[in-house]
Formats: structure tokens, sequence, C-alpha cells
């Protein structure tokens, strides 16, 4: 997680839902009414470099209460950990969210989560073995670019599941598929070249 | 409704899609003066809401301005970080070409190696796809590496690592490249003749587009 990372920097914009603790006249374009008071209690989604430091910043109250509570976003809410728990290969993270993994450990920095976290751990290894099996699978003539790599995956028996699996993939996951999938390619062109001599 | 942030996360979205270019799209100079101008707002609103403490402001007294602060704060603290970050990940990329022996005419002149790409986005100066920094960094980052690579007078720091399968190789000159040395002589490359020359000899004159290899 370096200062200049643009995937990181991505994930602070994620939108996670916050309440106000205190009333505040200046912020009401937060909630779409500027100029009006941002009231105690108002719940609005705020991206993750606002939210946080509200969140843990020390407001010099004697009840150490600070500016915002906030909530896990819905991209880890419920819903979503139930399905991760009946198939994790059956839920398409990216429709959640672009850097599941990243917002989901950023969270568990903030709050603790024992059950979420066992979740995703289960969660990424059954996906990482799936990742990897497609990865090996899609044809040798397969391109860099992403669309490439997904429509080449049609022919791999799987068919159309495994095409939809693949596009439901997030950030972090389509790496690790590129890097299993050149990394598989690379040892097979090598093998080509040593059967040759 | 835009909120404070938007642009700069519109300029990182930008950064995102440079990664995956082989060429470098066009600067974004519009939205960069927008981020800047952005963070200049934000610092006069923070001057005024502090200006009737003179000095003295107490933010658990006044939790709604220290709380407004904050997030001012929060927003000047993220433009900047996406301004950097936008700007390091073409610098990155210049850097890269710079090893890779694209020339600073090469690169100013882009922006459309690709048919459909940059030209179509890109709008009426479309001369060139560097900000004027960005064209005086290339130069400089060139010069120091001309300056590094010239400690070893008998090895190519820059050359291809893939081991060449013949000495000498065939070319045809695209592009008037002028005279060269090599070890048999000089050579006036002229467009449209052929040569037989070492390929070590040429190899940055191929990767530059000067010359073709035939064969």
């Amino acid at each position: 997680m370096s200062y200049y990372d643009i995937d990181s920097i991505l994930t602070d914009a994620e939108k996670i839902p916050c309440t106000f603790q205190l009333d505040v006249p200046e912020l009401g374009y937060l909630d779409n009414q500027p100029g009006q008071t941002l009231k105690t209690g108002t719940k609005i989604l705020l991206p993750l470099w606002i939210a946080e430091m509200l969140a843990i910043a020390n407001t010099g109250d004697i009840d150490n209460k600070s500016f915002v509570d906030f909530d896990l976003p819905s991209a880890l809410g419920n819903d979503v950990q139930q399905a991760l728990k009946a198939d994790p290969r059956a839920v398409p993270l990216r429709d959640q969210s672009a850097h599941f993994y990243a917002l989901a450990t950023h969270m568990m920095d903030l709050s603790d989560e024992p059950q979420l976290s066992a979740t995703l751990r289960r969660t990424f290894v059954t996906r990482a073995a799936e990742i990897s099996l497609h990865a090996r699978k899609v044809g040798g003539g397969v391109g860099k670019g992403k669309g490439g790599a997904s429509e080449e995956a049609s022919n791999i028996g799987v068919g159309g599941a495994g095409e939809e699996f693949l596009r439901g993939l997030e950030e972090w996951e389509r790496k690790l598929f590129r890097k299993a999938h050149d990394g598989s390619k690379a040892a097979k062109e090598w093998m080509e070249t040593v059967k040759k001599h | 409704m835009p909120m404070y942030g938007d642009l700069g996360n519109k300029l990182v979205q930008h950064a995102k899609r440079t990664q995956n270019l082989p060429h470098l799209p066009p600067y974004q100079a519009e939205l960069v003066r927008s981020v800047a101008r952005e963070v200049r707002d934000l610092d006069r609103d923070v001057a005024s809401l502090l200006e009737p403490f003179q000095g003295s402001f107490d933010p658990s007294a006044e939790q709604a301005t220290a709380c407004t602060l904050l997030v001012n704060h929060l927003a000047i603290r993220r433009n900047k970080r996406c301004l950097l970050a936008y700007h390091r990940t073409r610098t990155d990329k210049l850097e890269e070409l710079v090893w890779n022996g694209a020339d600073i005419l090469d690169l100013a002149g882009q922006p459309a190696p690709g048919p459909n790409g940059a030209a179509a986005t890109s709008d009426a100066n479309a001369s060139s796809s560097l900000s004027p920094q960005e064209e005086d960094y290339v130069r400089q980052y060139s010069d120091l590496l001309a300056a590094y690579k010239g400690q070893w007078t008998d090895i190519d720091l820059t050359g291809s690592l893939e081991p060449p399968r013949d000495l000498f190789i065939d070319v045809r000159v695209l592009k008037d490249a002028g005279e060269i040395q090599t070890e048999y002589g000089a050579i006036n490359l002229t467009k449209n003749s052929q040569f037989y020359v070492r390929q070590g000899d040429v190899e940055r004159l191929i990767a530059q587009g000067y010359l073709q290899k035939l064969g």
C-alpha cells in the first residue's frame, strides 16, 4: 500500500455508510443540501478517505465520541457474506466492488470483524484455485487484454459459466489471473524450445 | 452533485488507464488545473473559517468547526495525493520509454500509434501528448541516462536482451538517418537503401524506427 499506488487510491474512494454524531453547519453539501446544517444522525455515504479520519479523529470530547459512526459497506454486508459462505465461486465480486479485498482489509483495520475475516479467507482460497484452473485452460494465443482473456475462456468446456466467473473477478484477482496465465504460457513456450534442441 | 475529490479521482482513473497502455495518452492539463484550483478554494475556506478565532482556536470547544476543518484538510490532502500519483505514473512511463530508446521528438510527436486511439480524444492541439514540464523531464532524463551509459563504452546498457541469432543482418532504411560510423567504416543511411550490417551497430536505429530488419 504505497502512497503512489493507484489501486490503493481508488480503494480509498469506495463509499461507506456513515452517521454523523454532531450538527455541522458548513457541511450540508455532503448531504446534497449546500448551505444547510448537517444534522446529528444524518446517514450519508462518504468515501473512505473522509470517513476513516472522521471516525478515528479525537474530537476532544469528554465521552470520547467521534465525529461519525460507520457501518460496513453493502459490498461486505450480511447478504454478500451469506452468499460467500454458500459458494464463493458463485458471487461476482466485481459487482460488489472493483477493489473488494482491499476494501475489506481496510474495513477490518478499522473495526474487528473475526467472522468476516474467516469468510474472506475461505473465499479467497476457493476462488484462487478456480482462477488458477481457468488461467491454465485459456488458449495459448490469448493477448494480454482483459477482454481477450475472457472471450477465449469460452472454449474451456465449462463454457459460459467460466466466462461469467472471470468477468466477476475483482482487481486483485484479475492480477492473479494474469500472472497465472502468463506464467503457464511462458512455461509452455519454454518447454517447446527445450523439445526442439 | 460533485464533491471535493471527485476531480482528483478522475485523474487517478486516467492514471489507471495509462498503466495498461503501450503509449502515453495526452496530458490532462485542464483536469490538473481544476484540481489545483480546488485545493486553493479549500485553503481559502479554511482561512476564512479560522479568521474569527484570531489564532486561538480550541477544537474541543468548537467541534462543528473542527469537523469542517478536518474535512477540508482531508480533501486538500486527497487532492495532493491524486495529483502526485497521476504525475508519478506518467514519469514512470516516460522513464521506461527513454530506457527503451524512445526519442524526445517521437514522444512529443505522438499521440496515436493505434488507429482509433488517442487522436479522437485529444483536442485541437494534438501536437504533443506531453506537458512542457514533461518534455523537459524527458530531455534531462535522457541526458542523465546518456551520461550514465557513457561510463561503459564497450557495452550498450539499453541494448536488446535477446541473444542475436546472426551477427550480421539485412536492413532497409525507412527514413534518412545520416552517416553512422561502424567498425567497417562509415555508412550513409539514405532512405530506401539496403545494407548488410552488424546487428549491434544498428539496434538502436531499428528501435527508433529508422531502419527495418529484413528476413
